[in-house]
């Protein structure tokens, strides 16, 4: 691919290149055509991982679907995958409603991670029919649900995880219209027989551009609020209702900020991968890497943050109920991975993140991303596995009175995680051969408001602000 | 939205030391008034010290009434100066500039205010040293130093220390500009506080990069003060409606809320006071209001959490608590009107641009948030309290005595008076900081539209 830009791969807050925008649609509408064998062989792999991964979920089902006890590594997934699927699409709308001009090129890539939420949903399906109803036996468990049908949580959670799978996937949409246009009148085949077919014949108009502002403001609110909701959903009743005893208010509020944590990691590595291998140096500037450093940072220590303030409660409470959930949860079968799960969520993390030189550079920030997300994982294994290993028989109790053994992943979970981890990969890899990973409007309005200037004896960036 | 104007030096000088080289009309009466309530309130707490605490209402078993809720309050607002200076700076938001003043005067003042009602609630404020040292040394009966109840003093002393020097680094360039245009007693008292300060490109360095240093060692300072505070609740395990994981951080943004709304209160009346139209515009209103939006958002979805997870555990003094807290008389005129003034009628409000720029609304709107903010601790504290339970022989029906109230009244008198003695001797909206927006910000054409552009460093 002929570049006809400058890179400034080598300065922080570089001045964007005063690229052609016939040039940059032209050079990212390419870049779904050409797939190097390297990718191919990832894709291969990766598809091939997935289907195990599902296969292995259908045999689980058949074998182990009375015994809930045996799940918990699949919610732990279903938690994990809602988490980096679910949370990565905020990075599309979050910056952008605060008017930060860096995030404009990745857009793209963030949203789209809202198609990997398909992969939530297929681990979500065997869950909702293991899920205990909230009555059984006549006796009530612990719930948010307080009067509602019995079984509220299976039906609400799974028409909320579809209604954030379509949002996000309309939040895509309705940005991508532009770009659909540009596929139109610069690509050929089945790619441009797509683009104007979904680009509805955009054409640029006044009212085009004002609808689409206004579907990307509405969608991305939309969005914003049914992750929430279906956190809260999750984290309560595939989570904490599982537990006699266990009521811990701020655990959905943990969840979500957990989640935007793994969603930001997520775009990291994402942007790394694309940056590097589909050389596109000159529209993914360091600035971008640096400015997601710092969110990085800020809700790494809003993790420990949450963290810390439901653990302080529970450790000086010392009632039977807050013993009982610190053991279930810290102090007993999972003390391993809680340690685990605190270096890699947030010790090594903030050490990493917190030096502005690692957070202007590109190796450290995908190491830290990756830390971020197995140590997301692991703490996720901690919460959910011990939540359904506890008997279906005690889940009236006033509390915890024993507490389980450990369970470890049989074959069927390791098969199910590595296929969950797979097919998010594989979606979104799948993804950039139909729509450029950055969005071409984004990167040639960037490059529109904001000019290099002379400061002084300096160098700074004027950058527009439009309302 | 920007609202540009270009302002010369010597009108910004002219504008903003009004306060410190003439002295306004108001200003002595104004004083005068405060002083005489502050003055009262005086006499009062000294007089409560003096025959104990009787005079109040507090009884068995509500023994944490009026006095910690304001306390509570004040330290709510408190977090107002670093949300608006420490992380606006650090986000780079240009908007703050003629704000972060007032914010910071209004952390420390509200600060020290907040730490009188702890010391008074004691009774015997003196003894408040047994926190600190050993209560019995012969029998060992040391204080418990993991307790929140000592964390707190610790997490507050701390967060007025920092806030004192935050907001000194931040006057040190205007206290040159006073020193520079004063004579006698006043030009010795900025010389000696403007530290030599000659604006040369060393001393402005060192002053940015102080201000950036100690927003970001002031960040977790600001968190944990009202996290801490939550945590003299939350860990009581003994009383319905406080054992929540949820209060830390419920509590900050609550805090959040009713500080930023605070400054809105305070930005509208030092526009009106000091005739600062062209410094303190409607653009800064309406950054502020849609901040608040989110803020208040924020803790909505936290109230939400604290509720529904205090019924979820299906305990019966639980939910008791929560029906007295909601339906029974007085406490729920009080919770409506909680929830009214905190969120329904402001943030509704505040979703139009007419009303974002409008300073009159802005400033009732501001002001109902804080009542609300102030019910919010009320309910939270008391009716935990006040519930009747099992085994408690004596009941007294918690009333606010007229010693609390004017204790009460006092604090805002307080806070107030000091507000306007500090304008009288520093200027409350930065000189410096106004005169670099002027620079920073400009107009970029893109194609026919004409659109505010702000500058941004580069390497």
């Amino acid at each position: 691919m002929a570049s006809q830009a400058v890179a400034h791969d080598s300065e922080h807050h570089a001045p964007p290149p005063n690229v052609d925008a016939d040039v940059v649609s032209r050079e990212l509408v390419a870049t779904t055509q050409s797939a190097s064998g390297r990718f191919k062989a990832w894709v291969w792999g990766l598809g091939i991982l997935s289907v195990a991964g599902i296969v292995a979920l259908v045999l689980k089902f058949i074998d182990q679907g009375d015994d809930s006890t045996r799940w918990g590594y699949v919610a732990a997934m279903v938690s994990f995958l809602l988490s980096v699927a679910g949370g990565a699409p905020m990075v599309a709308m979050a910056p952008v409603m605060a008017k930060a001009n860096w995030v404009r090129p990745i857009t793209r890539i963030a949203s789209l991670f809202s198609f990997a939420g398909v992969a939530t949903l297929i681990m979500l399906i065997p869950l909702v029919a293991i899920l205990p109803p909230l009555v059984t036996e006549g006796a009530r468990r612990r719930t948010v649900w307080y009067m509602a049908p019995d079984y509220s949580p299976h039906f609400w959670t799974t028409l909320s995880l579809v209604l954030l799978i379509g949002t996000g996937i309309m939040l895509f949409y309705s940005a991508a219209l532009p770009d659909f246009a540009s596929m139109r009148d610069h690509s050929t085949g089945w790619r441009q027989r797509l683009g104007k077919r979904l680009a509805r014949g955009w054409v640029g108009t006044d009212v085009q551009w004002r609808t689409l502002r206004m579907r990307i403001g509405m969608f991305g609110t939309f969005y914003f609020l049914i992750l929430v909701f279906v956190n809260f959903l999750i984290s309560t009743d595939f989570g904490q209702s599982m537990v006699p005893g266990w009521r811990d208010a701020i655990f959905p509020m943990y969840h979500t900020v957990s989640g935007f944590q793994a969603g930001v990691a997520a775009v990291v590595i994402a942007l790394y991968f694309s940056r590097k291998y589909m050389k596109l140096e000159k529209y993914i500037h360091l600035d971008a890497f640096w400015s997601l450093g710092r969110l990085l940072f800020a809700l790494t220590l809003l993790w420990i943050y949450f963290f810390y303030s439901s653990f302080i409660v529970f450790w000086y409470g010392r009632s039977m109920n807050d013993i009982a959930t610190l053991d279930l949860l810290i102090k007993g079968p999972m003390i391993y991975a809680f340690f685990a799960g605190m270096i890699l969520l947030w010790f090594v993390p903030w050490w990493i993140l917190i030096w502005n030189k690692v957070r202007r550079g590109t190796a450290a920030m995908v190491v830290g991303s990756f830390i971020i997300l197995i140590g997301l994982l692991i703490d996720r294994i901690r919460t959910f596995v011990p939540a359904w290993s506890v008997p279906g028989d005690q889940i009236h109790e006033k509390w915890l009175k024993v507490i389980p053994e450990t369970v470890w992943p049989d074959i069927f979970d390791i098969l199910i995680m590595a296929g969950g981890i797979s097919l998010v990969a594989f979606i979104v890899m799948m993804m950039t051969r139909v729509i450029p990973v950055l969005s071409v409007w984004q990167v040639q309005e960037f490059n529109l408001l904001a000019k290099p200037i002379r400061y002084m004896k300096g160098h700074a960036t004027l950058v527009a602000k439009p309302d | 939205m920007q609202q540009r104007r270009e302002l010369d030096q010597v009108y910004t000088n002219r504008k903003l030391l009004n306060g410190q080289l003439d002295t306004p009309k108001w200003w002595l009466p104004t004083v005068s008034i405060l002083g005489v309530v502050v003055l009262i309130g005086v006499i009062v707490i000294a007089t409560m010290i003096n025959k104990g605490l009787g005079l109040t209402g507090l009884a068995r078993p509500v023994y944490w009434g009026l006095f910690i809720t304001t306390f509570v309050f004040w330290v709510g607002i408190s977090h107002a100066g670093i949300m608006i200076s420490a992380i606006l700076r650090l986000t780079q938001a240009e908007w703050r500039r003629p704000v972060t003043r007032a914010a910071e005067l209004l952390t420390v003042f509200s600060l020290l205010t907040a730490l009188v009602f702890p010391l008074i609630h004691a009774g015997r404020p003196w003894r408040i040293a047994y926190w600190i040292m050993p209560y019995d040394v012969a029998r060992g009966i040391y204080p418990n130093i993991r307790s929140p109840l000592i964390m707190d003093p610790v997490a507050i002393s701390t967060y007025l220390t920092g806030s004192t020097l935050f907001l000194y680094i931040a006057l040190i360039p205007d206290l040159g500009n006073l020193r520079d245009r004063t004579t006698g007693w006043k030009n010795a008292m900025y010389t000696v506080l403007a530290l030599g300060w000659r604006g040369n490109p060393r001393q402005w360095k060192m002053q940015t990069v102080g201000g950036i240093l100690l927003s970001a060692l002031m960040l977790p300072i600001f968190v944990s003060v009202h996290s801490i505070v939550s945590w003299d609740f939350a860990i009581a395990s003994a009383v319905e409606g406080w054992h929540s994981t949820i209060f830390a951080p419920y509590f900050v943004i609550g805090a959040v809320h009713s500080g930023v709304s605070a400054v809105v209160t305070m930005m509208a009346l030092m526009r009106w006071l000091w005739k600062w139209d062209d410094f303190i515009r409607p653009e800064h209103f309406d950054a502020l209001a849609r901040l608040l939006i989110v803020v208040a958002t924020g803790w909505l979805a936290f109230t939400f959490l604290e509720l529904t997870f205090a019924l979820y555990g299906q305990d019966a003094p639980e939910i008791a608590l929560r029906e007295m807290q909601m339906f029974q008389w007085p406490w729920n005129a009080l919770f409506i009107v909680f929830f009214l003034t905190g969120y329904a009628i402001p943030v509704p409000m505040w979703c139009f641009k007419r009303v974002r720029t409008n300073i009159a609304l802005m400033f009732w709107t501001s002001i109902l948030v804080n009542v609300g903010m102030w019910l919010e601790r009320f309910l939270i504290i008391v009716p935990g309290l006040a519930r009747r339970t099992p085994f408690v022989y004596t009941w007294e029906a918690y009333t606010p005595s007229p010693v609390e109230w004017t204790i009460f009244i006092w604090s805002f008198a307080w806070v107030t008076f000091l507000m306007l003695l500090f304008s009288k001797f520093f200027p409350l909206v930065p000189l410096f900081e106004q005169k670099e927006s002027q620079v920073f910000t400009d107009d970029v054409m893109i194609g026919r539209a004409k659109v505010p552009a702000i500058v941004r460093e580069a390497d």
